[in-house]
């Protein structure tokens, strides 16, 4: 079940609300966590199980490590929850590489990649580790710990919340009237986001992609690569934020407008927050950061930057992915020292490379992208180029805006206190909610993409 | 206050819905998009894997939204080819570009097939017929590049050219559909007698209409108009003999089907794979054979007092061994009429 769908939207969440509101308090984190399951089941049906081990196996060990203090638990924690993730997302791309590397034929294997994994797999894995350093005491319950994991805003596309952050709400939290609101604002704006603009974005270089191709009709797509990928994911994150937020949970930011960073850094700072954040904490200083030599810490940034393409997809090109972005940190770190970087225009087009490496899975398509880009065997522009642009020019715009604050401040500025600036943000949100709707029943097209890792 | 109306009017609007949902009944039919829906039977098969498919079918007020989201594509976001459709005045013309090399190969070598396997004596002609989109300003959409096509197929296929493409202009393609008004076929019947040796007659039509006619793209555009749809007959062409392979007994104008979903099925009863029409109140010999798709069910009504026996046969839904057990070919006329549509759809053909 996606949260763009009719049967979420206008089913699971009405019953949910209903139900939660309307029981005491004492019972809101079974109605979640039964909600949660049935959510996951709809859209995987059998691995519902898996989950649910995976919940039982990191409770019992969290509270084995807690107790023993023992590395040796943390260890088997962190071994097992690596190995299943590993099992279901690398066998297949190991047999397939060593298959070409041997020149043999090895038959992969019929694995499906259940909904999550990778996410539900680092939410455990930050909660063992904080476990053994104390930062957060094991949890108290087996039906706290798996409603914390299965939370369903959460479970299939991120943010990866800790257990730390969220230990408290899961305790005791308070629904009230502004966080409801402040979720079903946010949650709209995630769900237009997606499907009113990361979608048309799909459909936009889709078509281009079918015509006769120019070197200005390869950027274009490439703009829709960036968009659709921006939109989509910081769009998912908005409508969990905001799920969230309608059931008396705050969790962090996990994007911060990355489009209009200064440098690669600052993307990094800005995009997907909470996978970077959690590579920062439990692998970047436990290697020993940059608090080493260079060549320590060049390794280190190696290490990090391989996992984190690597996490996004088991193919060789989010391997190349990850490590373009290290090649990019090491030069704003060590080349320019003293000067930092600080330039949109040279970030933006470093983003938009990256995400023709993260589209296209094939090398050699990467590669033959990149030169027609710059001309290379495409003439420059062409009849269908100009026609795409001028077709998609106001999408675009939207994309091009939509990227920075700029407007969202000057609105909320000019808010304060003026009643038809009030009524018409709530008229605005109603007719994005309508054309949600319109658009879910005339698309067929409408997968999360960050479902796939 | 204001987080007080967000957070109720959400909740409204959340329920509103699910109990409008839960209160009516099923629509069957979808007239805007010409489809059965899904309905609640369709869950029994697997309720997980197929109820989205059932609810976005089957929520209410489907239609509003399916304008609402044409509305928001075409007239807010500017994209003149929403749902793959341009629109001029009321002409609604579907995007055929791109028409992929391979789609146009595919469709040589099974027309050359047939026509060096089974045709040898026989001299075949074919004929393309251009999509609206032809009449069209290229400045305003991506069309194919026709003469590009036409020389690519002149090249390439046995058989001889008949070019209509300049006897045409958009006024003769209804408006909601993608295929020519009868009426349009008269001039097309001239230059098939100019290559057939056939002379013209002169033949007095009594014309038909049905004038609530939307044709297959409509569904595609919010608010199309209605229009009409006119078919010529007389005394000669309501007396032949209609067999199709699928239905056996047929008519040349199955009137009975105006008013189904699709109001051009009243030709030759809509697709079909194998029709032989014989006209025994003709003195001629001549017959003639149409390898062909869903354009000629209205030209081949026109060609009834030329010939003794018109046999049309559609290659995408019958394949060669199983035509050969119902046509003799002898040395009959041979067309081969397809529209621009199996071109990039080639695949089709068996």
């Amino acid at each position: 079940m996606v949260f763009s769908s009719i049967s979420f939207l206008f089913f699971f969440l009405p019953l949910l609300l209903l139900i939660y509101y309307i029981f005491p308090k004492k019972y809101h984190n079974e109605i979640l966590l039964i909600f949660s399951i049935f959510f996951y089941y709809m859209g995987e049906k059998e691995y519902v199980i898996l989950l649910l081990l995976s919940c039982f196996f990191n409770y019992y060990i969290g509270k084995k490590i807690e107790k023993k203090h023992s590395k040796i638990y943390l260890t088997i924690g962190i071994l097992l929850n690596i190995g299943i993730l590993f099992y279901y997302k690398y066998t297949n791309f190991f047999i397939e590489s060593t298959s070409k590397l041997l020149n043999h034929p090895f038959e992969t294997l019929n694995i499906i990649l259940p909904l999550g994994i990778s996410f539900f797999t680092f939410q455990n894995l930050s909660y063992l580790i904080d476990v053994y350093k104390k930062d957060v005491p094991s949890s108290k319950s087996f039906r706290k710990y798996t409603t914390y994991i299965t939370l369903f805003p959460q479970l299939v596309a991120g943010p990866i919340v800790r257990y730390k952050d969220v230990n408290d709400e899961l305790e005791t939290r308070k629904e009230s009237f502004s966080s409801f609101s402040d979720g079903v604002t946010r949650f709209i704006i995630g769900l237009g986001k997606k499907v009113l603009i990361a979608d048309a974005f799909y459909r936009m270089y889709t078509n281009i992609y079918n015509s006769n191709m120019s070197s200005f009709s390869y950027i274009l797509v490439a703009l829709g690569f960036t968009f659709q990928i921006y939109y989509d994911f910081s769009g998912y994150s908005d409508m969990a934020i905001g799920l969230g937020k309608m059931f008396g949970f705050h969790w962090k930011e996990n994007f911060n407008y990355p489009l209009i960073a200064t440098s690669v850094t600052d993307f990094w700072r800005r995009w997907h927050i909470s996978l970077s954040s959690f590579f920062r904490d439990y692998v970047y200083i436990p290697l020993g950061g940059n608090r080493c030599s260079n060549i320590k810490n060049i390794r280190n940034l190696f290490l990090v930057w391989t996992l984190t393409g690597f996490w996004h997809g088991a193919n060789w090109n989010f391997i190349l992915w990850g490590i373009y972005f290290f090649f990019f940190l090491i030069i704003e770190k060590y080349c320019f020292k003293k000067k930092k970087i600080k330039s949109h225009c040279y970030t933006f087009i470093v983003i938009v490379i990256s995400f023709i490496i993260f589209n296209i899975t094939d090398l050699k398509e990467i590669m033959t992208f990149l030169k027609s880009m710059i001309g290379i065997g495409v003439p420059l522009w062409n009849k269908e180029s100009i026609y795409f642009l001028k077709n998609n020019l106001i999408l675009l715009l939207i994309g091009f805006i939509g990227m920075s604050p700029y407007l969202k401040n000057k609105i909320n500025n000019k808010k304060k206190g003026n009643k038809w600036i009030e009524i018409g943000s709530m008229l605005y949100l109603l007719i994005i909610f309508l054309l949600v709707i319109s658009s879910i029943l005339s698309n067929t097209f409408n997968p999360f993409i960050y479902f796939r890792f | 206050m204001k987080e007080k109306i967000i957070s109720v009017s959400f909740v409204i609007i959340l329920f509103s819905f699910s109990l409008f949902f839960l209160c009516k009944e099923d629509t069957l039919f979808s007239d805007i998009e010409r489809r059965k829906l899904k309905t609640k039977e369709y869950l029994q098969e697997d309720v997980v894997e197929n109820l989205e498919e059932y609810l976005t079918d089957q929520f209410p007020l489907r239609n509003n939204f399916l304008s609402l989201n044409s509305i928001w594509n075409r007239y807010i976001l500017g994209n003149n080819e929403d749902n793959l459709v341009y629109l001029k005045e009321d002409y609604i013309i579907e995007k055929m570009y791109p028409i992929e090399k391979e789609s146009i190969n595919h469709f040589i070598k099974k027309i050359n097939e047939m026509i060096t396997e089974d045709l040898q004596n026989n001299e075949p002609y074919y004929m393309i017929i251009p999509d609206k989109s032809y009449f069209l300003n290229e400045k305003d959409i991506l069309k194919v590049n026709y003469e590009e096509l036409k020389k690519e197929l002149k090249e390439n296929i046995k058989g001889k050219e008949i070019d209509i493409f300049d006897l045409l202009e958009l006024e003769d393609y209804y408006k909601t559909d993608i295929h020519l008004k009868q009426n349009s076929y008269l001039k097309i019947i001239e230059k098939l007698g100019e290559n057939f040796n056939f002379s013209q007659k002169k033949i007095e039509y009594k014309e038909k209409s049905f004038k609530e006619f939307k044709g297959s793209s409509a569904a595609k555009v919010p608010f199309s108009k209605k229009e009409e749809l006119n078919y010529l007959t007389n005394e000669e062409i309501e007396n032949v003999k209609v067999t199709h392979l699928e239905y056996k007994e047929g008519k040349v104008y199955e009137e009975s089907l105006l008013t189904s979903f699709d109001s051009y099925n009243v030709f030759l009863r809509g697709p079909s794979s194998f029709i032989e029409i014989e006209n025994n109140n003709i003195e001629e010999e001549k017959e003639l054979v149409i390898f062909r798709d869903s354009f000629s069910s209205s030209l081949a009504p026109l060609l009834i007092p030329y010939y003794k026996k018109i046999t049309l046969v559609d290659l995408r839904y019958i394949n060669k061994e199983e035509m050969k057990k119902h046509l003799e070919i002898k040395n009959q006329d041979i067309l081969f009429a397809y529209s621009i549509n199996v071109l990039k759809n080639s695949f089709l053909l068996k």
